[in-house]
């Protein structure tokens, strides 16, 4: 390839060297005689800086995927971390050479010899990686297109909208495969045949008042919801996977199948039958979401008691139960609740926070955590959050947060 | 549209990827006549017995240091045999793949300014 160069001779290096003012035995015997190639090509590759994690990846052989779509900046995806690419130029020449010997792979004893390297490509640019969380707001605002309200309701005007399998998902939202299936859960989606909807909240008050009605009519809410039984039941209504997913999102599998407290030095009991035991929190929080839902400013006496009245018997309620879900104004007379639910408010810290100093100037911390806990990060606590965007004082002898700069 | 570009580990041994090195100048490399650079000599480089990289480019001497990469480089290249389209007219789910050709985990870094080198000194006689 390159033949025509010319070897250069021990006798002008040494030259140079004697130019340069240095001795021979300063230096190591091996010099690396370093020429362009003649195929010197500097578009033929990319620069990637490695992140810790993707190098471990790449090392075992696993996948790394790029994704992306014209408008997006492109994402680099490993099973579980989502990383945005940014482009790095710097004012240095990069020399690209394969074959240069470094600092301990050169001998240092020897005669005095000389080795041909040669630069490949030089380079003024490179690819960097910076960890980010995939856009759950952008994958909640597909599934939303086409909420799932029934198996007679598919093929009507309101149920037009696309649908998405989870290859789709993965190519649009632009996240890794754990990532999405994550954010799935948290936005309570559910595979029906095959394809990932969020139930309309009409339609799952229906499936969840009917498996609740047939826990008070067996007495399964202290026994526990046997999970085929209640299939068999409810199937002919309601998809058989609708059905699962609601139970799976509103009780816990019960460990020791179906006899309410247990002895954890009992043995497991043998059998294949599954148990759910319904969870008061979650079916409290729908209850309240479902009183609250529609209703703007509730006055907040009456939507306790309504709320108590509502909820399956045995059940108790809880403010706590309302975190995240509703906001309540003790300033006002009389005393008013309103659905606040934190899936609805910005993704972005920055408008997120906007949002919520719009809402309320003045903020406890017991009052604004339940807001901006999914924005928290490995390295940045609600702490951390509250430092960088909101303002400190005291209230009435409690610490309150407000907002840094004017709301827009 | 989409497109996905996938890395493949090596054929033979993601553990055996080979590693190359960057020799990271100040700069850029300049010829007195505008001329292609392919094949043309760049310099000599030694190593001192400490390992301390010394670069002797044209009349200049430049002093570098051995740079362990907080984050390493991989260099990436199309592979061009797994180009696939679904579907030529839109374009659409375009899937390329791409190779780690080598990993590039250090790098000699000359920052100091260079030092001239005289080259006309009276032979010892």
């Amino acid at each position: 390839m390159d033949s025509d160069q010319n070897e250069r001779s021990l006798e002008d290096i040494n030259t140079v060297l004697e130019y340069a003012k240095l001795e021979l035995s300063d230096v190591k015997p091996t010099v690396q005689c370093i020429y362009f190639s003649q195929q010197l090509d500097n578009q033929s590759f990319k620069l990637l800086e490695l992140d810790d994690t993707v190098l471990e990846t790449l090392t075992n052989g696993e996948k790394v995927v790029i994704r992306g779509n014209t408008d997006d900046m492109a994402v680099l995806c490993t099973q579980t971390t989502t990383f945005e690419i940014k482009e790095a130029e710097i004012s240095n020449s990069m020399l690209i050479t394969p074959q240069l010997d470094i600092g301990e792979d050169v001998d240092d004893s020897g005669p005095q010899n000389t080795k041909v390297s040669k630069v490949i490509s030089v380079m003024n640019n490179y690819y960097e990686l910076r960890p980010c969380k995939p856009k759950v707001a952008k994958l909640k605002k597909l599934l939303e297109e086409n909420m799932y309200s029934g198996k007679e309701c598919e093929e009507d005007e309101q149920h037009q909208g696309l649908k998405y399998c989870f290859e789709d998902l993965l190519n649009i939202v632009q996240g890794s495969e754990v990532e999405i299936k994550e954010s799935l859960k948290k936005l309570k989606a559910c595979q029906i045949e095959g394809l990932w909807r969020v139930l309309d909240f009409d339609f799952l008050s229906q499936v969840l008042n009917h498996i609740i009605q047939l826990c008070e009519e067996n007495d399964w809410l202290s026994t526990g919801i046997p999970l085929d039984e209640c299939l068999e039941t409810l199937g002919q209504l309601f998809p058989r996977e609708v059905i699962a997913h609601v139970i799976d999102c509103y009780a816990n599998e019960m460990k020791s199948g179906g006899q309410g407290d247990h002895d954890p030095d009992d043995q497991p009991m043998q059998i294949d039958a599954k148990f759910f035991s319904l969870s008061e929190d979650k079916i409290c929080q729908f209850f309240a979401e479902l009183v609250l839902k529609n209703s703007g400013k509730f006055n907040l006496k009456e939507f306790l008691k309504v709320w108590e009245q509502t909820v399956p018997q045995g059940m108790r309620t809880s403010l706590s139960q309302l975190e995240g879900i509703a906001l309540i104004d003790r300033n006002c007379m009389p005393e008013v609740i309103w659905y606040f639910p934190v899936e609805d408010l910005p993704e972005d810290v920055g408008e997120r926070f906007n949002t919520l100093f719009k809402t309320r100037e003045k903020w406890s911390l017991a009052e604004i955590s339940p807001y901006i806990r999914d924005l928290t990060t490995l390295k940045v606590d609600v702490g951390g959050l509250l430092t960088k965007y909101a303002r400190a004082s005291m209230m009435n002898g409690i610490k309150v947060f407000s907002s840094r700069k004017p709301v827009t | 549209m989409y497109f996905e570009i996938n890395f493949f580990p090596r054929p033979d041994s993601p553990n055996q990827c080979p590693e190359w090195a960057i020799v990271d100048l100040q700069g850029s490399l300049e010829t007195r006549q505008p001329v292609p650079l392919g094949g043309k000599f760049v310099g000599d480089l030694h190593f001192t017995k400490q390992n301390v990289p010394i670069l002797i480019i044209g009349h200049h001497i430049l002093y570098g240091k051995i740079v362990d990469m907080e984050k390493p480089f991989a260099v990436i290249v199309k592979d061009e045999s797994s180009e696939t389209a679904t579907d030529r007219d839109t374009d659409k789910n375009t899937s390329v793949n791409y190779v780690v050709k080598a990993l590039i985990k250090k790098k000699l870094l000359f920052k100091q300014r260079p030092k001239p080198i005289i080259a006309n000194i009276p032979k010892k006689l």
